[in-house]
């Protein structure tokens, strides 16, 4: 094993000019490879929580008695979903309305009555944030006598959800992709030394070699070309990590919301490690005495 | 008996190599394969350390039937045989030292015992100063002597000589005898090709003589 791991060490060094390309390819599938990765847990990170950037606007009946909408808005305040509720009765909506038309409040004019529903505006609580319970949430609401209508934005919502799908969907066909380009690397790889050492295999066979002890250097190279790259990679994904944040104005809340979670970064050089050693494991294929 | 070949046929390319050829070596046994050019010297060689399969017949060593061989054991059988090619088959990349040691390598011999027998198999062969030097360095004598420390290191049963001095001058021929004479006295069985009769002459040893594939002569008989 030892052995091995000597021969794997003296022939990356010997054949250094072919290891370094093939290193250098893998370290840049890898990096996109995180890249993709690195943008898919953002979007989701984002998507997941979008709502809870949203208020729900929950427009009550004009009918509504005062004691029916004081019930409402303090089994609202229990929920644990929800940080703030603020109940906007039709005069104070009309004032808030006429406060955001300011020069052009004289539209309002003539009016002969107050056309806006009351409503109870709902905050929703950051941390305590499931998708799932919004859904069901708004959907309790609706079924109540009291409430005309709720909007919280479903439609820009619903959109982000199918974009997420869509990237979800395309990232998983990069990643799948990339894992065989990078498979191939290694295997090519490994294929050509395995050709330049031919003789010498051939000399190792004639001399009791077991195939362990033949296959075992090619499957280190492998295996190590696959974590070198592996590692480049994630060092080119830490380095744009650093400039998308160094680039970034603190005022684009984009940038600022921005994570590179470590398991990104440790699962790139394991995937090159496994790929690696996929690609050499095929590259030797069955040996014959 | 250390080698056995019963109704051993080998053909290449419907060229017959070897045809029901039979005979026995017993252990510790020093013998002769002669014939000519093309007669199968080399094929019989080549059956013994199984690196050619028979087409019909079978072939024991050292116990194993080549009938029932599995192709894992291979590798094992072949470290109980030292071969010397007439092409040397040394690696030009590795030095003297390390192309005897990887004899031992392969079989998982530590380090320091490596360095004690590679010392010694030098010493047999007189060549102990030129353990750092590559193959390229060396005459065509050396190379071979190199080639035999290589196949006794591992302390075979069985040493297989292929021409190992056709390409050598009479001084390193004489030299290179003189080292297997040295070997088959440690009770090493030698089956040693050659087309050269002033090689085995006068020696007393066994001569089987090859022709066409047909064994015409064995003094065993």
């Amino acid at each position: 094993m030892l052995y091995s791991f000597k021969v794997a060490l003296r022939s990356l060094w010997f054949y250094r000019w072919i290891n370094l390309l093939s290193i250098l390819s893998i370290a840049t599938g890898l990096f996109i490879f995180g890249v993709v990765l690195f943008s898919l847990y953002n979007i989701e990170r984002a998507t997941h929580r979008a709502p809870e950037k949203f208020t729900i606007t929950v427009f009550l009946k004009d009918r509504a008695k005062e004691s029916e909408i004081q019930s409402l808005v303090n089994r609202l305040s229990d929920e644990k979903l929800i940080s703030r509720v603020k109940y906007i009765s039709k005069d104070e909506a009309l004032r808030e309305l006429k406060e955001s038309l300011k020069d052009a409040a004289y539209v309002l004019e003539g009016l002969d009555e107050n056309p806006l529903f009351p409503s109870i505006e709902i905050k929703l609580k950051e941390d305590a944030f499931n998708r799932r319970d919004v859904d069901y949430f708004i959907k309790r609401l609706r079924r109540l006598d009291v409430v005309e209508d709720v909007f919280y934005g479903e439609d820009i919502f619903s959109s982000i959800k199918s974009l997420y799908r869509n990237f979800r969907v395309a990232s998983i066909l990069l990643i799948v992709l990339f894992s065989v380009a990078i498979v191939f690397v290694s295997y090519s790889t490994v294929k050509i030394l395995f050709f330049k050492r031919a003789e010498e295999i051939e000399i190792y066979k004639l001399l009791g070699a077991t195939k362990g002890f033949i296959r075992g250097p090619f499957i280190f190279e492998g295996t190590m070309i696959g974590l070198f790259g592996g590692l480049i990679g994630s060092a080119g994904l830490l380095a744009l990590f650093d400039l998308l944040k160094g680039l970034g104005n603190p005022e684009i809340p984009l940038v600022r919301m921005l994570v590179l979670p470590p398991e990104i970064v440790a699962v790139i050089p394991v995937s090159g490690l496994i790929l690696g050693l996929i690609g050499s494991v095929i590259a030797i294929g069955r040996l014959r005495y | 008996m250390m080698i056995q070949f019963r109704e051993v046929t080998k053909i290449y390319d419907n060229i017959t190599a070897l045809r029901r050829v039979s005979f026995s070596i017993g252990k510790g046994e020093y013998v002769f394969v002669t014939g000519p050019s093309g007669a199968g010297k080399s094929t019989l060689l080549k059956l013994i350390y199984l690196a050619e399969k028979p087409d019909e017949g079978s072939i024991s060593i050292a116990g194993y039937s080549t009938d029932t061989l599995k192709e894992r054991a291979i590798p094992y059988l072949r470290r109980n045989i030292g071969v010397v090619f007439q092409d040397f088959k040394l690696l030009e990349n590795k030095t003297v030292y390390d192309n005897i040691a990887i004899a031992l390598r392969i079989r998982g011999v530590g380090e320091r015992e490596i360095r004690e027998r590679v010392h010694e198999a030098l010493k047999l062969v007189n060549l102990r100063h030129k353990a750092d030097n590559l193959p390229s360095a060396l005459s065509g004598g050396e190379q071979q002597r190199v080639t035999i420390a290589r196949a006794i290191v591992g302390e075979p049963t069985v040493l297989l000589a292929d021409e190992p001095t056709g390409n050598l001058d009479v001084d390193n021929a004489a030299g290179i005898m003189k080292i297997f004479s040295e070997i088959h006295a440690k009770g090493t069985t030698i089956v040693f090709a050659t087309h050269n009769r002033d090689l085995y002459r006068n020696t007393g040893k066994r001569v089987i003589k090859l022709d066409s594939g047909n064994i015409v002569y064995d003094d065993m008989e």
